[in-house]
């Protein structure tokens, strides 16, 4: 089996079984959502700054539902020691973090798709005619909450408190991703200067380049044997 | 082990590095304090800086350095060389918290805030949360082999997102002064950038010491930790010889 393959593989393995058991999306999907409404009635009546805060609302909920979906994705497989299984066949255990990376992040890129719409009409922001950009920011964005979320969360996946230890240590390293996402995220809804969405998408890509390098080549040594 | 006693005792290179950084933090506070002329814009301000800065960028040193050590403990498993990174995390976590209070009194009466959203600051925040992680993760984790790779490899990502987590803030805001010393050039009365230099190396010698100690107290725990496995092991095979 090549490591394409076997990639895909582990990826189409975590996909069917969110598609059959839901656990996931019923966590995360509805959880975005009350987060949404619930930061709709914190910052309260003013037209203008609940306009403002639509991006930064957004992002806020994806990250929390990363952690989630990530933890969620090993959780299951430790459950029921399908994830020694998954260590014990011959492919280089880079590509089950890769095939898991995937499917984290086809699933958040997804979630993210659906909750902007909800977020743009809640919090009364404009699309606008530059809002087809919002795809490319939340295919890196996602990508780079996806990256460290599922890192983290199979380094954390054996120790006691991982339900509060995950976001600890993801949140400190995805603050570039959160920035660059919000400002590149208002920039195309033209809350800001619409000019500075590239270099936010840059840093963006960036990270994400980075980070699945370093990631990829280091993985094998967080995997308990 | 030779002797338990022998090793017990802290070397004399060690106390000696510990006397010189003494007597030089006093020459160190000495010509921060007195010699050093109040500046044109903060007045005597500017005798804080000297502090502030000498700690920040020890800080980030040692954050590289326990990196590094991390790198080579994966590579060789050598349980020194994770004594060494954490002995640099820890220092690195102190320098740190330092770095943050002394900013912060720095800022309040130049900036007249206590707290910016200023990309070094919100860096250096950063990283003391990531250090907290690093130690969060250590303590829950018994086999030292296990515990060794992870927190390197935790050292590695925290090593890593430093030049992002700077990019980001400082293109989110900044109000932080620019670099007096830059690779540009230097922007700053010679008399000054002798005394901050001399700061900046006394803050590298105290590191090297808290270092140093640290490493060999982290030896001297772990032998204590074999010798007591050694023990137990001992008692429960005559146990075994017993029934």
């Amino acid at each position: 089996m090549s490591d394409l393959a076997a990639i895909l593989a582990v990826a189409r393995k975590d996909l069917l079984q969110e598609v059959r058991g839901r656990a996931v999306t019923v966590a995360t999907l509805f959880f975005s959502a009350v987060t949404l409404v619930m930061m709709a009635f914190a910052i309260g009546q003013d037209a203008a700054l609940l306009q403002r805060s639509a991006p930064g609302v957004l992002w806020v909920a994806l990250a929390f539902a990363g952690v989630i979906a990530s933890a969620q994705s090993f959780q299951s497989d430790l459950e029921e020691g399908a994830f020694d299984q998954l260590l014990l066949y011959p492919v280089p255990r880079a590509s089950v973090f890769l095939g898991k990376l995937l499917a984290n992040w086809l699933y958040l890129t997804l979630l993210g798709l659906l909750m902007t719409p909800v977020t743009l009409v809640l919090y009364g922001a404009p699309a606008g005619p530059r809002a087809w950009l919002l795809v490319p920011t939340l295919a890196l964005g996602t990508l780079g909450f996806a990256l460290i979320a599922t890192f983290y969360a199979a380094l954390t996946a054996n120790l006691r408190a991982r339900e509060a230890l995950l976001p600890v240590l993801m949140f400190p390293v995805v603050v570039p991703v959160l920035l660059g996402a919000v400002r590149a995220s208002e920039a195309t809804l033209q809350l800001s200067n619409a000019a500075l969405t590239g270099g936010w998408l840059q840093l963006l890509g960036g990270f994400d380049l980075v980070y699945l390098v370093t990631c990829t080549a280091i993985f094998h040594l967080v995997v308990e044997e | 082990m030779t002797d338990p006693h022998e090793t017990r005792k802290r070397p004399p290179w060690l106390r000696a590095l510990g006397l010189v950084t003494l007597v030089l933090f006093a020459v160190g506070a000495y010509l921060a304090l007195v010699v050093s002329p109040p500046d044109v814009n903060q007045g005597q301000l500017i005798r804080m800086m000297y502090a502030h800065v000498a700690v920040a960028w020890v800080c980030f040193v040692a954050v590289i350095v326990t990196a590094l050590y991390g790198m080579l403990f994966l590579w060789q498993g050598k349980h020194l060389n994770d004594a060494r990174a954490v002995a640099n995390a820890e220092v690195a976590t102190f320098f740190a918290g330092l770095t943050l209070l002394s900013g912060m009194t720095y800022s309040k009466p130049t900036l007249n805030t206590y707290w910016t959203w200023d990309a070094k600051l919100t860096l250096t925040a950063l990283m003391f949360a990531l250090l907290v992680g690093y130690f969060v993760v250590r303590g829950l984790i018994d086999d030292p082999t296990r515990r060794g790779r992870v927190s390197a490899v935790i050292g590695i990502v925290v090593a890593v997102s430093l030049p992002f987590n700077y990019l980001a803030a400082a293109w989110f805001r900044t109000l932080h002064p620019t670099l007096s010393v830059a690779v540009t050039g230097i922007h700053m009365a010679p008399t000054m950038l002798v005394v901050l230099l001399f700061n900046v190396g006394v803050a590298a010698l105290v590191y090297l010491t808290f270092v140093s100690e640290r490493v060999r107290i982290a030896r001297l725990e772990r032998a204590r930790e074999e010798a007591r496995e050694r023990r137990e092991r001992g008692a429960a095979e005559g146990e075994v010889v017993r029934v």
